[in-house]
C-alpha cells in the first residue's frame, strides 16, 4: 500500500468539477478525513474484527472510500537482465453504496467514483510510466471479483476461468506488457486476520496480498519485446479512513527473500513518532505479525531530481528474527511521474538475507 | 540638503505627486492590462482557431446515434474519445455542453502515455458542465457526441471519424476588436504621454523660484537637471510597478469572461488567469515614455525668437496648423489605404491640436472685447481675460484633453454602433427558429421536397456554400477568390434583409439570375449594383448583372450571392444546411421527418435562438473590455484635468487674491472662479466634441472598410455628450472649491518668487 495511491486518487477527484466543494482540512493527502457522511449512506470503515472474504474482497467494496489493486513484479529477461513492473488501479468512491445497492445507469454518466491506473516498467536504467483515468459505473473501469476482473479503457488483468492464470495486459506509447500471472492461490491476510493498522491511534484498513505469484509473459520497451519471468507481489487492501493527521509520506517494501521468506514492512513518517508495521511470511505461508518496536528502518544514499529527494538505500533490521538487511534501488530515477510523483523501484536485498523486491516512497516530492 | 530644498515641493503640495503619481499607476494600469490581453488573446485565438479545425467525431458506420455503449466499447479498445451531451433548455433557451474531465484526461497524452498536466477548468455552466448533470436534466433533446484525440489509432470496425463543428466561428471577430484595441492602446499611450509631460511641467513652473535659488546658492543647472531626472525615475519605477500589477489584474479580471468559455472547450488557456511576474515589457515602455515626454526638452536647444516678429511668426504658425489640419483631412477622405488614413488622423490631430489653444484664447479675448458698459462688464472682461491667459499657458493640457475626450467619444460611439448593428445583423440571419446541417452524403435536394411536401411547416430554406472566383470586375483587377452562398427558394427570411444597396424589386432579380455582392467585396472590387460581373463556379465561367450589395459584418472574405436555381449543375456545395420555422411541426417531426428521407439516424438540429445568444455573449465580452479601457482614459483625462487646473489655478492664486485688495467681495471672488473653472472644462469638452464625431466617422466609415472590409452607420450619442459634460462641470466645481477654501484660509497676500521674473496679468 502507499501513499501515492491515494495521493493520485484525491488528485482525480480534485479534477472532477462535481466534487470539488469547499476545500477543507483533510488531513495528509485527504487520508486522515473524516468519513463522509452528507449522503443517504455512510461510508464504512474497517476495524479489529472485520474478516476477509473470498472471492468478494476481490471485487469493489463500494461503501469505502478507497481501494486499490496494486501489483510488483521482479522479473528476468531471457537473457538474464533484471526487469521491475508495476501495475495498479485504484477505485475513489465520491458516494458510499452499500454492496447491495445496484449501481447507477451508465447512460446517466453518474458521478459517483472515479478510477486511476498506473503502469510503469524499470529496465536497464530507465523507467517507463503511464497513467489513466475515468468515470466509474459508465463501463469503462470496473472491476468482477469472480472470476476476477480489472479494467481500465484497454488495460485488463483478467483470470481465467479455466485455470486460474491471471492475465494483465497493458499497452501505453512505445512499451507495454502482455503477462500470464500463476500460484494465485496463496493469499497472506496482514495484521489482525486483515486489518492492518496504521497508526497508533487504530486508523487502519484490510489488506491482504498474494505474495509468490509466478510471472511470465512478454515486455516491449522502446519497441523491443523481451521475454520475461520471474515473482511477483499483489496488495488488495481498501479502506475509508485510512491515516491520522500530520503522516507526511511512507516507506513500503515487499522483499522476496531467497530462503523463502517474504517480507512486507512499511513506515509511515511523522514529526513525532514513526508508525512502522510489517509480515514476516514463511515458506509454508504462516505469518509473524510485526509491530512498530520490532522494525527499525534507517535510509541513505540519497538521491536528487527534478521530482525530489529520496534515499535509495535503506536499513531494514528485525532484531527479534535476526533480519539486518540492505535495500537498494539501482542507479536510475525511478519516479512515477504522475499527478502527484512517488517512487516506486525493484530493488535488491543483501545482507543477513538475499533477494529482490519493491519498494515504494512517498512524500519526498517536492 | 539639495535633495531636500528640491523635493520640498512635493512636501508643500503632496496632492499633486499623489496625483502625478496616479496619473503614473493608471496609465500603466491601461498599458499594460491591454498588451496583456491583446497578447495572449491573439496567441490563444490562433491555437483555438486550430483546434476547432483540428476536431473529429467518431459515429457509427450504421448511421444510429452514439451511445454510452459506443463509447465504453471504444475506450476498452484503447481508442482516447471522450463524449459531449449537448442539450437545450432553460428560461434562456441556451445551449448547454456537458463534458467528462476524466475522459479527457487522455487529449493531449504525454509521451509517456500520463494523463494531461493540467486538470480542467471550472464547470460553471456557461455553457459546460460535467456530463453527469446535464444526462440528469430533463430536456428530452440531447445529443451525444463523441470527440476523438488527434493521433488515435485506427477505429474498430463498424465506426468511422467526420469532422466536429462544435459552433459559429466567433474568433474572427474578436480578432477585429484585437487590432481595434491595439491601436486604441498606442493612442492612449500618446495622450497619456502629453498628459503626464502637462502635469509634470506645471509643477516645474511652480518650482521654478525654488530652482532659482538653489541656483542663486551655486548648484549649477545641470546638476539641478540630474537631481530632477532621478526624482522622476524614482517617482516612475514606484508608480510603475503597481501600475503594472494592477494592469495584470485588471487583464485576468476582463478576460476570464470571455476565456473560460473556450478555455474549457478545448483544453487551452485563453485569457487564462495568468500567475505569471508582472509584465516587465510593459513597464519598461511607460518608464521610457514617462522619461521621454518630461526630459526631452533638455535635448533640444532652446531658441530665442525677436520679439518684434513674435506676429509673424504667429501668423505663419496658424497657417501651418490650418494647412495641416486641412491636409490630414483631405488624406482621410481620399486616402485608399489604411496607413495613410492613420497619417491623415495624426495629421489633423496635430493640426487641431496647434490650432485650438490659438482659436480658444482668441475666442475668450473677443469675449472679453464684447463685454460693453455695464456694471459687471470689468469682472467680464477679467474673467475671459484670465481665461485666454489659460489657454495659452495650458496649451498643451488642453490638447492632450481634447485629444482624450474625443477618443473616448469615438470609441463609445463605435462600440454601441458596433454592437446595435451586429445584433441586427445577426437577428436577420438568424431569424429562423431552427438550423440544420445537412449530413455527408445526404441528398440536400430531396430534403428540400420533403420540406416543401410538409403542409403548414412555416418559411424556410436551404442554404448551400462553396467557392468562387469573381474572373474580372469593372475595377479591372484579376481574378477574386470569393465564397459563394446560394440560397433557395426566397421566403421573408431572406427577402427581410436589409440591403446595403441594390436595383428595385432585388429579390426578385435575384430570382432571374442576379447576383449580390457583400460589402467586402463592394468595397474592394469596386462592384456596385447595375454592373455586369464574371465569375467562375466549379469550372463554369457565369456572367451575372449585381442587383445588391449587402452587410457582411466580421469576415474579410468576399461573397457571392446567387439564387440557389443559377448555380451550375457541376456544382457541389461543401457545406449545406437549412434554416426552418417550424410552423406546425415541432422540431422533433421536422427532424424526424429529414431523417427518414435521408435515412441516417443522426441529425442535429439547432435551435438559433441559442447561436446568437452564445455569438452575443462572446461579442458582449470583447466590448466589455472596449468600455473599460475608454472608462480608464476618461479617469485618466479627467485626473489630468483636475490636477492641472487645480495646480494653473493655484498658480494664479496671488492674482485672485488682488480682486480681494481691489474691492470685490469675496464671495464674488469665489463667483468668478467658479464661473471660470467652468469655462476652462466645458471649453475643452466643446473643442472635444467635433473632434470625436469626425473620429467616430475616421473609424466606422474609412478605418473599419480599409482595415476589415465593412462598415457601419455613422451614428452620434448625445447621451455621451452630456455625460462628458456633466463630468467636466463637476471636475470644474472642484477645482473652484478647492481654490475657494484656499482663499478663504488665506489672511495675507503672498505673492511666489514668480512674480519677481513677471508673468501675465
Amino acid at each position: 500500500m502507499s501513499i501515492a495511491r491515494f495521493l493520485t486518487i484525491l488528485l482525480a477527484c480534485a479534477m472532477l468539477a462535481a466534487c470539488s466543494e469547499s476545500p477543507r482540512n483533510q488531513g495528509f493527502a485527504g487520508l486522515a478525513a473524516s468519513v463522509d457522511n452528507d449522503s443517504a449512506h455512510q461510508f464504512l470503515q474497517p476495524g479489529p474484527g472485520d474478516a476477509l472474504t473470498f472471492p468478494e474482497d476481490f471485487g469493489a467494496h463500494p461503501q469505502h472510500r478507497i481501494e486499490w489493486w496494486y501489483l510488483t513484479a521482479n522479473l528476468q529477461t531471457a537473457d538474464g537482465q533484471p526487469l521491475g513492473l508495476q501495475w495498479t488501479q485504484f477505485r475513489q468512491a465520491l458516494k458510499p453504496r452499500p454492496m447491495d445497492n445496484p449501481p447507477p445507469a451508465p447512460a446517466s454518466w453518474p458521478l459517483e467514483a472515479a478510477w486511476m491506473a498506473h503502469a510503469a516498467v524499470s529496465f536497464a536504467g530507465q523507467h517507463q510510466f503511464a497513467e489513466r483515468l475515468a468515470r466509474g459505473d459508465v463501463g469503462h473501469a470496473g472491476v468482477q471479483a469472480a472470476p476476477l476482473q480489472v479494467w481500465l479503457d484497454d488495460w485488463l488483468l483478467a483470470e481465467s476461468a479455466a485455470d486460474g492464470v491471471w492475465h494483465l495486459k497493458v499497452e501505453a506509447e512505445n512499451w507495454g506488457y502482455d503477462l500470464q500471472l500463476g500460484n494465485t492461490d496463496r493469499r497472506i491476510a496482514h495484521g489482525d486476520n486483515g486489518f492492518s493498522a496504521k497508526s497508533f491511534d487504530g486508523q487502519g484498513s484490510m489488506y491482504f496480498s498474494l505474495v509468490d505469484l509466478d510471472i511470465s509473459g512478454t515486455v516491449t520497451v522502446n519497441g523491443q519485446s523481451h521475454e520475461v519471468k520471474g515473482r511477483g507481489w499483489f496488495d488488495r487492501e481498501w479502506s475509508s479512513q485510512l491515516l491520522k493527521t500530520g503522516q507526511q509520506g511512507w516507506d513500503w517494501f515487499a522483499l522476496h527473500l531467497d530462503d523463502g521468506h517474504k517480507l512486507m514492512a512499511f513506515r509511515l513518517r511523522e514529526q513525532e513518532r514513526d508508525f512502522l508495521s510489517g509480515s514476516w511470511i514463511a515458506a509454508d505461508g504462516s505469518v509473524t505479525d510485526l509491530g512498530p518496536d520490532q522494525i527499525e528502518l534507517s535510509g541513505k544514499d540519497w538521491r536528487d531530481s527534478e521530482n525530489g529527494r529520496v534515499p535509495g538505500s535503506f536499513r531494514l533490521r528485525i532484531p527479534q528474527l535476526d533480519v539486518d538487511i540492505g535495500v537498494s534501488a539501482p542507479a536510475g530515477q525511478y519516479w512515477n511521474a504522475g499527478l502527484y510523483p512517488y517512487w516506486e523501484s525493484p530493488v535488491t536485498v543483501e545482507g543477513s538475507h538475499s533477494g529482490v523486491g519493491y519498494m515504494e516512497l512517498t512524500g519526498y516530492s517536492e | 540638503m539639495i535633495i531636500k530644498a528640491l523635493t520640498s515641493h512635493y512636501r508643500r503640495h503632496p496632492l499633486q505627486l499623489l496625483a502625478l503619481a496616479l496619473m503614473i499607476m493608471v496609465a500603466t494600469m491601461l498599458w499594460t492590462g491591454v498588451s496583456e490581453l491583446t497578447g495572449q488573446a491573439r496567441a490563444s485565438l490562433a491555437v483555438s482557431e486550430e483546434a476547432v479545425a483540428a476536431r473529429q467525431a467518431v459515429v457509427r458506420v450504421d448511421g444510429k446515434p452514439v451511445t454510452v455503449a459506443d463509447f465504453v466499447t471504444l475506450r476498452r479498445a484503447g481508442i482516447c474519445v471522450a463524449p459531449w451531451l449537448e442539450t437545450t433548455g432553460g428560461e434562456q433557451a441556451r445551449r448547454v455542453i456537458g463534458i467528462d474531465p476524466l475522459a479527457m484526461a487522455c487529449f493531449d497524452a504525454s509521451p509517456g502515455g500520463g494523463a494531461a498536466d493540467d486538470p480542467m477548468g471550472e464547470l460553471d455552466g456557461r455553457p459546460f458542465v460535467d456530463i453527469s448533470e446535464v444526462a440528469g436534466q430533463p430536456e428530452p433533446q440531447k445529443q451525444l457526441s463523441l470527440l476523438l484525440s488527434p493521433g488515435s489509432g485506427s477505429l474498430p470496425e463498424g465506426y468511422q471519424s467526420r469532422t466536429f463543428q462544435p459552433g459559429p466561428a466567433t474568433a474572427e471577430l474578436a480578432d477585429s476588436f484585437l487590432l481595434n484595441l491595439d491601436a486604441l492602446s498606442v493612442l492612449v499611450l500618446f495622450i497619456t504621454g502629453l498628459l503626464v509631460r502637462s502635469v509634470y511641467h506645471l509643477g516645474l513652473a511652480q518650482r521654478r523660484s525654488s530652482f532659482a535659488l538653489l541656483h542663486r546658492f551655486g548648484i549649477t543647472r545641470a546638476r539641478i537637471h540630474r537631481l530632477l531626472a532621478i526624482e522622476l525615475m524614482a517617482l516612475t519605477l514606484i508608480c510603475v510597478i503597481p501600475g503594472a500589477w494592477l494592469g495584470q489584474a485588471l487583464a485576468n479580471r476582463l478576460g476570464q469572461g470571455f476565456g473560460q468559455a473556450l478555455d474549457s472547450l478545448f483544453d487551452l488557456s485563453l485569457y487564462a488567469g495568468s500567475d505569471s511576474a508582472v509584465p516587465w515589457q510593459a513597464a519598461l515602455v511607460m518608464i521610457a515614455l514617462v522619461l521621454g515626454v518630461c526630459l526631452i526638452d533638455w535635448l533640444i536647444p532652446q531658441r530665442q525668437v525677436a520679439g518684434d516678429n513674435s506676429s509673424a511668426v504667429a501668423v505663419f504658425a496658424g497657417w501651418f496648423w490650418v494647412l495641416m489640419l486641412a491636409g490630414g483631412l483631405a488624406m482621410v477622405f481620399w486616402a485608399m489605404s489604411l496607413l495613410w488614413v492613420f497619417v491623415g488622423v495624426a495629421l489633423v490631430f496635430v493640426g487641431s491640436g496647434g490650432l485650438v489653444p490659438a482659436v480658444l484664447a482668441r475666442c475668450a479675448d473677443a469675449m472679453a472685447a464684447r463685454q460693453g458698459q455695464s456694471p459687471e462688464a470689468p469682472m467680464g472682461r477679467w474673467r475671459y481675460r484670465e481665461l485666454a491667459v489659460m489657454f495659452r499657458s495650458l496649451a498643451l493640457p488642453v490638447v492632450a484633453l481634447q485629444f482624450a475626450m474625443a477618443t473616448v467619444l469615438a470609441v463609445q460611439a463605435l462600440v454601441t454602433t458596433f454592437e446595435d448593428t451586429f445584433e441586427q445583423w445577426l437577428a436577420q440571419r438568424l431569424s429562423a427558429e431552427l438550423y440544420l446541417e445537412v449530413p455527408e452524403d445526404a441528398n440536400a435536394q430531396a430534403g428540400a421536397r420533403a420540406l416543401a411536401q410538409m403542409d403548414g411547416i412555416g418559411d424556410w430554406h436551404r442554404v448551400q456554400r462553396g467557392k468562387a472566383k469573381v474572373l474580372q470586375t469593372v475595377a479591372g483587377s484579376g481574378a477574386v477568390a470569393a465564397d459563394l452562398m446560394a440560397l433557395s427558394p426566397l421566403t421573408p427570411l431572406v427577402t427581410d434583409w436589409a440591403l446595403m444597396d441594390s436595383v428595385d424589386s432585388p429579390w426578385a432579380a435575384l430570382s432571374d439570375g442576379g447576383v449580390m455582392v457583400n460589402e467586402q467585396l463592394s468595397r474592394r472590387q469596386g462592384v456596385a449594383p447595375g454592373q455586369r460581373l464574371q465569375f467562375e463556379v466549379a469550372g463554369e465561367t457565369l456572367e451575372a448583372t449585381v442587383i445588391g450589395v449587402y452587410a457582411d459584418y466580421g469576415r474579410p472574405a468576399a461573397e457571392l450571392l446567387l439564387h440557389g436555381d443559377s448555380l451550375p449543375e457541376s456544382f457541389t456545395p461543401g457545406f449545406e444546411s437549412f434554416s426552418i420555422n417550424p410552423g406546425d411541426y415541432t422540431a422533433d417531426e421536422i427532424a424526424r421527418r429529414l431523417r427518414a428521407e435521408w435515412r441516417v439516424a443522426d441529425l442535429t438540429i439547432r435551435d438559433n435562438a441559442s447561436i446568437q445568444a452564445l455569438a452575443s455573449q462572446v461579442f458582449q465580452q470583447t466590448f466589455v473590455l472596449t468600455r473599460a479601457i475608454s472608462v480608464l482614459t476618461l479617469v485618466l483625462a479627467s485626473l489630468s484635468l483636475l490636477v492641472m487646473g487645480w495646480v494653473f489655478f493655484a498658480s494664479r492664486f496671488w492674482y485672485f487674491q488682488l480682486l480681494g485688495l481691489w474691492g470685490v467681495p469675496s464671495k464674488a471672488v469665489c463667483g468668478q472662479i467658479r464661473r471660470l473653472a467652468l469655462l476652462l472644462t466645458l471649453g475643452v469638452t466643446v473643442v472635444a466634441l467635433p473632434l470625436g464625431i469626425w473620429l467616430t466617422w475616421v473609424l466606422v466609415s474609412r478605418i473599419n472598410p480599409l482595415a476589415f472590409g465593412w462598415s457601419l452607420p455613422m451614428a452620434v450619442y448625445p447621451g455621451f455628450w452630456l455625460e462628458l459634460g456633466a463630468l467636466m462641470v463637476t471636475i470644474g466645481l472642484v477645482i473652484a472649491w478647492l481654490i475657494g477654501r484656499q482663499l478663504a484660509g488665506q489672511k495675507s497676500l503672498r505673492p511666489g518668487a514668480s512674480l519677481a521674473g513677471g508673468g501675465e496679468r
